[in-house]
């Protein structure tokens, strides 16, 4: 069966003028398979969210391949969407009219997106805010915001740069729960980068250690745990035992450069 | 209680307005009892008033109002529709930039009311020369801060609109040109201000009508009473037209009453 996602020996150098040349990705190489969650772990400027660009298609790799359904990636596309760190909503558009922008740029009747897109912002428990700008929203809703946003062309694989890095502790556990419900009914390929190995773990079926720069993939596990995941199972002592391994991994890398 | 309540609804207003009343009590108070100046040398709100209320009677006001008005019309629009274009496009092609910049910086510095004269030769004292005037003025905000707007465009934003496969174009006005009217705004406050001061400089200059001139000529017959009418009917449309700008942004863009003003 081919993976969904098929990434061979990505490279990926950026050479800033005036600077030194920075290899942000050396040889990665992985494959995620269709409705997956995997996420990438790794030290600051590994090259994670890189990785997630060039997937995207907003960045071109050096050297590699790099492919969605055995076809390669050579930018944006539909069957892809990305939910931002700092959430990236226009701040002129009301909830609605962001959550519409996929839509819109695709050429979608207006009456059709705004139906698909209400649907979406009910999905992420933002009914009643759909003409709220976001401004007016807290960071936990921009980001169900972003999340519909990502969800409402339907696309066939997510990918998610540490989406919950800007939410307080709470909303990020309501997030992450909500995020593991909306995955469960859509079936999305999810490709997820965090700095916490607790997310991972609980998030993922396999979590990707990616080494310190130049990043390539260093160690791949896979997260056994049963599905549905609660909150309560991240205090059993597998899930701390899972924690312990993606940890001594990343501490290599953390320490030695 | 409903006074208090009322009091905090409007405090900034009121206490806004305690300042300009204070000064007008303190100003009349001192040239009545404390240092009694013959009115033909200075005067007092008491006489202005009174000025003040000759003039919106009469003809003259409202005369000059329109002629003075008309220059800034047509001077102002054109700096609208020169500046913001030319902005943008500095703020998009970096040779452009590159070309313009120190030519228009220089120009921005300088006073560029000493042209007043030379102006007043090549164009003539009536419209045309004062609405080059306020051209003149009041470009350069517009120029300066639309392509400060376009630089300042979020790459986040870019990424995101390009990311759901946006083109150049959708770039340009879903992320872009929004993103370029809150500096747009503040251009214009800026504008408002020297296109007046254009308007007044040119009818100093050389003029036989216009508020302007009406200043200039009630200073030299030492009608100071009328002359401060002029002065506080140019701040009122100043004001006016600030406040208007305000309530006009809130209305286009409700999403910025949440933002900082710049």
């Amino acid at each position: 069966m081919v993976p969904c996602i098929q990434a061979r020996d990505i490279s990926l150098t950026f050479k800033p003028k005036n600077r030194d040349p920075v290899t942000a990705l050396k040889e990665l190489t992985l494959d995620v398979a269709k409705g997956e969650f995997v996420s990438l772990v790794g030290p600051s400027g590994c090259g994670k969210s890189t990785f997630l660009n060039v997937l995207l298609g907003l960045l071109k790799p050096d050297g590699g391949e790099i492919r969605l359904n055995g076809k390669q990636i050579t930018g944006p596309g539909q069957e892809r969407a990305m939910v931002f760190q700092e959430f990236g909503l226009l701040p002129w558009r009301t909830v609605l009219a962001n959550v519409e922008l996929g839509l819109e740029l695709k050429g979608v009747q207006a009456s059709v997106r705004r139906e698909r897109a209400m649907e979406l912002i009910k999905m992420a428990g933002l009914a009643g805010f759909a003409s709220h700008y976001p401004h007016e929203l807290s960071g936990g809703m921009k980001q169900r915001v972003g999340l519909a946003r990502a969800l409402v062309t339907d696309p066939e694989v997510l990918l998610m740069d540490e989406p919950f890095a800007a939410l307080d502790a709470q909303t990020r556990d309501l997030m992450q729960l909500e995020l593991l419900q909306i995955w469960d009914r859509t079936k999305k390929t999810v490709v997820f980068v965090t700095h916490s190995i607790e997310e991972a773990a609980y998030l993922s079926d396999r979590v990707i250690v990616i080494s310190a720069r130049p990043g390539r993939a260093k160690d791949v596990m896979k997260i056994a745990l049963p599905r549905p995941r609660d909150y309560e199972m991240r205090l059993s002592a597998e899930f701390n035992d899972i924690k312990a391994r993606i940890w001594a991994s990343l501490k290599e890398e953390l320490v030695t450069k | 209680m409903g006074l208090k309540e009322k009091y905090h609804e409007y405090h900034r207003p009121i206490l806004g307005m305690a300042s300009v009343i204070g000064l007008i009590l303190l100003w009349e108070l001192t040239l009545t009892y404390l240092i009694p100046v013959d009115p033909f040398f200075f005067t007092k709100p008491s006489l202005i008033g009174t000025a003040f209320r000759e003039q919106l009677f009469g003809e003259r006001l409202w005369r000059d109002l329109a002629i003075s008005s008309r220059a800034f019309i047509w001077g102002f629009s054109l700096s609208v529709i020169v500046g913001i274009p030319l902005g943008a496009v500095m703020g998009w092609r970096r040779r452009v930039e590159y070309t313009l910049d120190p030519l228009l910086t220089a120009l921005y510095a300088s006073p560029l009311v000493a042209l007043a004269p030379l102006l007043i030769i090549f164009f003539g004292v009536g419209l045309l020369g004062k609405a080059v005037l306020v051209f003149l003025l009041a470009v350069f905000p517009f120029i300066f801060n639309t392509s400060a707007g376009v630089k300042s465009a979020d790459p986040l934003l870019i990424n995101v609109v390009r990311s759901f496969g946006g083109k150049e174009l959708d770039l340009y006005l879903k992320v872009i040109l929004p993103g370029t009217f809150p500096y747009i705004v503040a251009g214009t406050r800026l504008a408002i201000g020297r296109g007046l001061v254009g308007i007044i400089v040119g009818e100093f200059y050389a003029a036989s009508e216009g508020i302007g001139f009406a200043i200039q000529n009630y200073g030299d017959t030492y009608r100071l009473p009328d002359m401060f009418v002029g002065i506080i009917v140019l701040s009122a449309i100043a004001v006016a037209l600030t406040e208007l700008l305000r309530k006009a942004e809130l209305m286009v863009a409700p999403w910025r009453a949440g933002e900082e003003i710049r």
